[in-house]
């Protein structure tokens, strides 16, 4: 087996960065709507401005469909999942976790899950056994992540 | 405790369940195809589980600064992006990626907010996060 170097797209590095700062605009902006409203509304509010807003891009833009055959029933409940995340979140934040346990954990369960998935190309996704280089990475951002959790705000 | 910690992990599950699905659904449609209907389902849902606990409109949501409407403009692009990356990166590396930049992000808009914080504790957690982005960056494989 012949080893080769693949590096990450430099556009695909720098879009998931990029993705990763909306985060912490979207988590400012829901945040202060959870401060005046409920959390209901702050996750409901998002997500219909979100639906508005996708259905004008779809207008505009009209991207073609990769498959003429339309997917299974469960391809479209991603969204039940990342409502219900917003339910156990305001759970735990609540809970002696606080923010900084529930971020820390959250993080925990999310990379557990991924790496599971990539070994076994859940989802018909594309299969990706995980190198060295992979888990020295998720060690170092991780526990960057942690430190900047518990000892980076505050104090 | 041990229950709640369960329930913050499950959380983190399904952060990357979510992205999973939609990320199969983009393969089939278009990534933006698949943002819109993580929204609408998620609106629906959240609707009806509102409906039936109650008190959707409590407090004083109309004093809310109109700036704290525009997260849902910015998760469309969110969930976008993540439903392209991980049918080309992998789960584990779009993860990984955007949890990179929200923390150093994060740490840029607590800056600029005038967040209190501490700073070696900052530039420490930043250092290692840069480190493993780096690390990441030329991956060899067999």
């Amino acid at each position: 087996m012949s080893l080769r170097t693949e590096t990450i797209h430099p556009l695909y590095f720098a879009s998931a960065f990029g993705t990763g700062s909306l985060l912490s605009f979207m988590v400012l902006f829901n945040g202060t709507l959870a401060a005046y409203g409920s959390l209901f509304f702050a996750s409901w509010v998002p997500h219909l401005t979100g639906t508005l807003t996708a259905m004008l891009f779809l207008l505009v833009l009209r991207p073609k469909r990769a498959r003429a055959i339309r997917p299974s029933f469960w391809v479209y409940l991603g969204g039940v999942s990342g409502a219900v995340t917003v339910m156990l979140t305001a759970t735990t934040l609540n809970s002696g976790l606080a923010l900084s346990g529930t971020i820390a954990l959250g993080l925990a369960g999310q990379m557990m899950f991924s790496l599971f998935a990539d070994m076994r190309g859940l989802f018909g996704l594309p299969q990706r056994i995980p190198v060295w280089r992979d888990y020295l990475s998720l060690l170092l951002i991780i526990t960057g992540s942690l430190i900047l959790i518990f000892w980076g705000s505050g104090s | 405790m041990t229950g709640f910690a369960a329930l913050a992990l499950l959380a983190g599950v399904l952060v990357s369940l979510s992205r999973q699905i939609n990320g199969r659904l983009a393969l089939s449609t278009s990534a933006m195809e698949s943002s819109f209907w993580n929204h609408i389902v998620g609106l629906v849902f959240i609707t009806v589980v509102a409906l039936l606990v109650g008190g959707l409109f409590a407090g004083e949501p109309a004093a809310a600064p109109w700036w704290a409407y525009f997260g849902g403009p910015i998760g469309v692009i969110f969930v976008a992006a993540g439903s392209w990356l991980i049918a080309r990166i992998g789960a584990a590396q779009t993860a990984l990626l955007i949890i990179a930049g929200q923390m150093v992000s994060g740490v840029a808009i607590d800056i600029i907010m005038g967040a209190p914080g501490n700073l070696w504790a900052r530039s420490f957690g930043v250092v290692l996060i840069l480190a493993g982005m780096w690390v990441v960056r030329g991956e060899r494989r067999g």
